[in-house]
């Protein structure tokens, strides 16, 4: 019988070293593991970036079911130089979705490592590993009646703490900056020890998912967004569950409100009066939420005119910004700090205050409040049918929690994204101090002009937004090498270094982050 | 109320309402092979839509590829349907499923076949607009045939469309084909031809789709098709 042939293969391993790989990946975990037909890797393969699918398409994913497999697989690829991109639950749709960085990687899906090791409801906190996703964690929670609250990004049940907070992502709760919250990580490196931070490498401790520094370097965040290990397992720390929770949503008309808006706001985050992760989405925003779709407005094609907007905020009730908070605690905490907040906006006397009683099922207001009280739901999904088409990139610069930078933002965002004939699609995710600018680049991946126009647009912005001293927090895997390039070239040296030091095979996930010992090396 | 109660209902409700004759969703997930008298033998599928004006043409052309046997359930993008969808395929009943719909449920849909183990034969994104269609595939060998067949039926009704096709594991460019319109308008043809042909996936026996009527009113909007086998 002749040798399979693969016409996706790594960069730089030959097919006959592919095939050695392959053998031994089976042995370790079984035929039904090694997954290498088209019809099983077209699934891993759909993405919505401005290029064509080849360019991520995976050349095999493997699936591990324990830490020793990972450790095998970890072996294998450094025996033969296989690189090899890992994904827990793989639903990063926009920035990136479950494809690997660079063709030819072989994924390793973590899916069936879906343990919930321990919830411990007194003190709030979970061990869990890479394959759980927030849905069982919901229905645990549920099923054992615990006292506690989960905070999760849009994609909620089917999206996973461990993939969210490794690629540092956000949920709308008092717990809301997910990697703050994350205590204790077990990764595999790449020489496959097993390394657990903080507490966890004291034998017998019971502190690994309370204290997170443990003792000398801490070097959790080191393996955030990077490629120097792979995390097997991760504490984090759940809220305890309020006695009240009081959403609300202040409309505001004009978008020049945005400045006072920020301003209003950063107070009350600061004094923790609101104490979660606001949102202030704009009226598109709210429209595909809510699922509007363009072609209910407009049918031209370029962006969406502001008239049209101002004709949809008329029809709808969505205001030119759209403010999401909620208030969490006893009543009489509630009560107290209602009376601030709503005191705050009503003197200021722009917005239009709804409360939860007023807005009842409608939505968007709906999926806002479960969101922020830690209740899955899929609603935003309806972003994706706004302009239709299967194009998605998430634009994430960082912003000061100052309204003048606010607006600076979107007005630079705005402008950009209308020269190249696509929507300002946005909302602003509010920190104590900084904000998560969030733009959906929406586009028509079925239209080749218009899939140039928003690769165009997307490097346009990264270019404008780093002249004013942006950057973005996170991005996808079209865009990563050259996001790295505006943090600066001592920050590259010393990720590389550790790299090198870690990684020498280059095995995990080259590329990621921007981190290749192949190719910065040749840079050099 | 388990999955396939709920398939079985909601399928009874839409088959009701367009007139299509359903078959039990053992038949169906089965992957039993069935087919009208005298065409090839097809297997049998579970066929998802969501209400989108290229569900009828859709729904037309695989009823000819399937038969009375043609199983209908429409879909949201809500999550109850989207975790009992994974739950089924993930059950270890082979199960065929073929679908047209829009790009936020289909998304779900594809990602919940990723995450269960199941296997995708074709991904199509397809936009209608005024005057022309346009699609991109990423496929695999078992949909060998099927852009050029979709393009040739394309053609001959007059219709305007350009057409990408990537096959998963090639190293081949992706396949560009198109044709401008020859009427000034498109039609539902497309839907229909996508419909017949994701039926017929794997027969190699291709006949034409039905016709749609020519007369048919031209939609546009964004759609996604899909094969998918667990």
């Amino acid at each position: 019988m002749s040798e399979p042939k693969n016409a996706v293969l790594p960069k730089g391993v030959v097919q006959e070293e592919f095939n050695k790989a392959v053998e031994k990946f089976r042995t370790l975990l079984g035929e039904d593991n090694v997954l290498l037909k088209a019809d099983q890797l077209v699934p891993y393969n759909k993405i919505m970036m401005p290029v064509e699918n080849a360019a991520h398409a995976p050349s095999a994913a493997l699936t591990a079911t324990t830490v020793e497999q990972v450790q095998g697989v970890v072996k294998i690829c450094n025996e033969h130089r296989i690189p090899i991109w890992t994904i827990s639950t793989g639903r990063n749709f926009g920035y990136g979705s479950a494809a690997p960085v660079a063709r030819g990687q072989v994924i390793l899906d973590l899916k069936k490592m879906n343990k919930i090791i321990n919830i411990d409801p007194v003190m709030c906190t979970a061990l869990v590993e890479p394959g759980v996703t927030y849905g069982q964690l919901y229905d645990y929670i549920q099923e054992h009646n615990l006292p506690l609250m989960l905070s999760f990004s849009a994609p909620s049940a089917i999206a996973g703490p461990v993939g969210n907070t490794m690629d540092r992502g956000v949920g709308y709760t008092p717990y809301g900056e997910h990697f703050m919250m994350q205590c204790g990580m077990e990764v595999v490196m790449a020489n496959g020890d097993v390394y657990r931070t903080g507490m966890g490498g004291v034998e017998g401790s019971n502190t690994w998912q309370i204290f997170k520094w443990g003792y000398g370097p801490t070097l959790d965040g080191m393996f955030t967004q990077a490629n120097y290990g792979i995390t097997t397992k991760m504490g984090f720390w759940l809220m305890p569950k309020p006695p009240v929770f009081k959403p609300f949503e202040v409309i505001f008309e004009n978008e020049e409100d945005i400045v006072e808006i920020v301003d209003l706001l950063r107070p009350l985050r600061m004094s923790g009066t609101i104490p979660n992760s606001v949102v202030i989405a704009n009226v598109l925003w709210e429209a595909g939420s809510a699922h509007l779709t363009r072609a209910q407005y407009i049918t031209e094609p370029g962006h969406t005119p502001d008239p049209i907007l101002k004709k949809m905020q008329q029809d709808t009730g969505m205001g030119a910004w759209n403010l999401y908070a909620a208030l969490y605690g006893t009543q009489e905490q509630v009560d107290v700090n209602w009376k601030i907040v709503s005191d705050v906006f009503k003197k200021h006397g722009k917005g239009r205050i709804v409360t939860q009683e007023e807005a009842g099922d409608t939505q968007p207001f709906k999926y806002r409040a479960e969101l922020m009280s830690g209740v899955p739901n899929l609603q935003e999904f309806g972003l994706y049918n706004w302009r239709g088409g299967g194009g998605s990139m998430w634009f994430a610069p960082v912003s000061e929690a100052r309204g003048s930078e606010c607006k600076k933002q979107a007005t630079l965002a705005k402008r950009i994204l209308h020269k190249h004939g696509l929507d300002y699609v946005a909302e602003f995710i509010v920190a104590p101090r900084d904000m998560h600018h969030v733009i959906d680049v929406l586009y028509d991946r079925t239209n080749d002009e218009e899939t140039k126009r928003a690769d165009a647009c997307f490097n346009e912005l990264l270019d404008e937004f780093e002249k004013e001293g942006y950057a973005v927090y996170r991005v996808n895997t079209r865009f990563q090498e050259r996001v790295a390039q505006s943090y600066g070239p001592v920050k590259r040296d010393v990720e590389h270094a550790i790299k090198r030091a870690l990684d020498p095979n280059n095995i995990l996930a080259p590329g990621r982050s921007g981190i290749d010992l192949d190719t910065y090396n040749k840079a050099l | 109320m388990s999955v396939n109660r709920r398939f079985v209902l909601k399928g009874m409700a839409l088959g009701s309402a367009t007139g299509l004759v359903l078959g039990g969703p053992a038949q169906a997930l089965a992957g039993v092979a069935t087919g009208p008298a005298g065409k090839a033998m097809v297997p049998a599928a579970l066929v998802l839509v969501n209400g989108g004006a290229a569900e009828p043409d859709f729904l037309g052309g695989a009823k000819a590829a399937l038969g009375p046997q043609l199983q209908v359930q429409r879909v949201g993008s809500n999550l109850d349907f989207v975790l009992d969808f994974e739950r089924q395929l993930r059950s270890g009943q082979p199960m065929r499923v073929i679908g047209l719909l829009d790009d936020a449920s289909a998304a779900l849909v594809v990602d919940m076949a990723r995450s269960a183990g199941a296997r995708v034969q074709w991904l199509g994104q397809h936009t209608a607009e005024a005057g022309l269609t346009r699609h991109r595939l990423l496929n695999t060998d078992i949909a060998e045939g099927c852009s050029r067949k979709l393009s040739r039926q394309l053609h001959a009704c007059g219709a305007g469309f350009s057409l990408s096709e990537e096959r998963q594991n090639s190293a081949a460019l992706p396949r560009q084909l198109a044709a401008i319109s020859r009427t000034g308008s498109q039609s539902g043809q497309w839907a229909s031809s996508v419909g017949y042909l994701l039926a017929s996936l794997g027969t190699r026996q291709f006949m034409a789709s039905p016709r749609v009527p020519a007369a048919s009113a031209p939609f546009t909007g964004s759609f996604v098709s899909f094969s998918i086998e667990a």
